[in-house]
């Protein structure tokens, strides 16, 4: 038995999946929503990203082509957390095939696992991950650093590479159990976490209001402190307009319109 | 920018800058998603291209705080913030001859947001023709499938690089010829449009804190705003040291919070 990286192979001649083959279908993972539908969502690019496997495990050309086939119906979840169905599927995939009454149930681990997952990647890439990495970039670079755009992407990127590898290997390993993964990484509490950490720099940015860089400084001939309650004060005003129903392309015409009525009032030069 | 402007040299910046939107825009959907299609790197990767790296760095920061929370969820189609940011950049620099002054940056950002409704609808349209792709896919029978699955798969590229193509083609020179009405525009809507960027800030800090707390005054909010306020104004700290010792605060404590 060949061992790699933690994840052994299936004894047999043809039927082995080793990292070489997740490898590949975790680089095509990242083309899980190339041609997104709302009909279909990621149907093809689930079995995109699973042909390797299917190749390599079913050497019966009909077999194969009719797997293929199977994986094209609906599918859709977070794109990273794809990768850990993508795991579970080829541990499943793998059994099917070295079984011989070929009645593993891999359609049912897809549904059963989709939304969940769906679900909790929203809500800890785009709803956590995602503002922790802008809101610390943008605090950057309102403090003058033009190199601000890498520290979002390596920030960024090195969680939701990591875990996207790691989600494919879990997966894999555990044929599915979301639980264990949940477990491993307890993603709730770490959003919850990057929420708060995130919400802190937020304060931070406005806090430190009057030493932004020069293209924002307002010129105005009043204390540090004074500038910054009233830029605080002002953010808050605008957060209790959106809680009321406002909208971002709203509010910025609203603030133009404040603008030009400052100018033509003789507020500001 | 006088009428004439739109000489070999713009016509060949929109064209790059429409190929290299096109290409970092597939980073939204079809492509990865690691984030290079995001406002605060798309916008000095514009910038940068056109030789006003400043500009792209000013409008992605604004941009970013703004469009962050909008996200992908379901059928959802977001403001599309990547086209917003390329072409807000590339109007301020193209329209300006140079490095772009605040005015023009915030009449570009504010233009620019007037498209994101047609960029949602263009979107939505490529995705309904997308289903097209999965009905040849899934109707091909026999032999090579799995070849014909790629080709159909892989198309979507080509389709959602089209989209941001054609839009920047389309949307640019508009652009541009809403810069040369607005050069005429009396002084004080020029002092406005100054003024509207150095307020856009506060509007991204609104809008983020909206949707990461449930209070309108958050205490880590206010925490960090009276952390920040006192190492920068009390102690006049150097900027870049008050953003660190604020993260290191805010991680120190939401984990003393939690217990």
């Amino acid at each position: 038995m060949r061992v790699f990286w933690g994840l052994d192979s299936v004894n047999g001649e043809d039927k082995e999946i080793g990292i070489s083959d997740l490898s590949r279908v975790f680089w095509r993972s990242f083309l899980i929503q190339t041609s997104w539908s709302f009909d279909r969502m990621q149907s093809l690019g689930f079995a995109y990203a699973i042909q390797p496997v299917l190749k390599k495990l079913y050497p019966d050309r009909a077999e194969y082509e009719s797997r293929l086939r199977f994986h094209m119906e609906y599918f859709n979840t977070q794109p990273y957390l794809a990768s850990f169905i993508l795991g579970a599927v080829a541990r499943l995939e793998q059994e099917r095939a070295s079984s011989e009454d070929r009645d593993v149930d891999v359609s049912g681990i897809k549904t059963a696992l989709m939304a969940p997952l769906g679900a909790l990647g929203d809500s800890f890439f785009w709803g956590s991950l995602k503002p922790l990495s802008a809101v610390v970039a943008t605090a950057l670079l309102l403090a003058g650093a033009w190199w601000a755009p890498f520290v979002f992407l390596v920030v960024y990127n090195i969680v939701h590479i990591g875990l996207r590898a790691a989600a494919l290997v879990a997966g894999y390993k555990s044929a599915g159990d979301v639980v264990a993964l949940k477990a491993r990484y307890n993603f709730t509490s770490i959003a919850k976490l990057f929420k708060a950490i995130s919400l802190f720099v937020l304060g931070g940015i406005l806090g430190s209001l009057p030493t932004w860089r020069a293209e924002f400084r307002l010129a105005v001939p009043l204390s540090g402190a004074v500038t910054a309650g009233i830029g605080f004060s002002l953010t808050l005003m605008l957060v209790a307009v959106l809680r009321r129903g406002g909208s971002p392309v709203k509010l910025m015409l609203g603030l133009a319109a404040l603008c030009l009525a400052l100018a033509y009032g003789g507020v500001i030069e | 920018m006088d009428m004439m402007a739109f000489d070999l040299h713009i016509l060949l910046s929109i064209v790059g800058v429409a190929l290299v939107g096109g290409i970092v825009g597939l980073d939204r959907t079809a492509v990865g998603q690691i984030m290079v299609s995001q406002p605060i790197v798309a916008g000095p990767i514009t910038g940068w291209m056109l030789g006003d790296v400043t500009t792209g760095l000013v409008i992605g920061a604004v941009l970013e705080l703004i469009w962050l929370l909008d996200i992908p969820v379901g059928t959802f189609v977001p403001a599309d913030s990547t086209i917003g940011t390329v072409s807000a950049t590339a109007i301020a620099v193209l329209g300006s001859r140079g490095s772009a002054p605040p005015d023009r940056i915030g009449f570009s950002i504010l233009l620019t947001t007037g498209m994101v409704p047609l960029t949602m609808v263009v979107d939505t349209l490529v995705r309904k023709w997308n289903a097209r792709l999965a009905e040849t896919a899934v109707a091909t029978s026999g032999e090579d499938a799995g070849r014909k699955l790629a080709q159909a798969h892989l198309s979507g590229l080509l389709i959602f690089f089209l989209k941001s193509f054609i839009l920047y083609i389309v949307l640019l020179p508009v652009g541009l010829g809403a810069v040369l009405l607005f050069n005429r525009l009396p002084e004080k809507f020029h002092s406005a449009m100054a003024l509207f960027v150095k307020l856009l800030p506060l509007l991204g800090a609104a809008v983020v804190a909206r949707k990461l707390s449930v209070r309108t005054l958050d205490r880590f909010l206010l925490a960090g705003f009276l952390t920040a306020a006192v190492f920068t104004l009390l102690f006049h700290l150097p900027a870049l040291v008050v953003v660190a010792m604020v993260i290191s605060a805010g991680f120190l404590g939401a984990r003393f919070s939690e217990r």
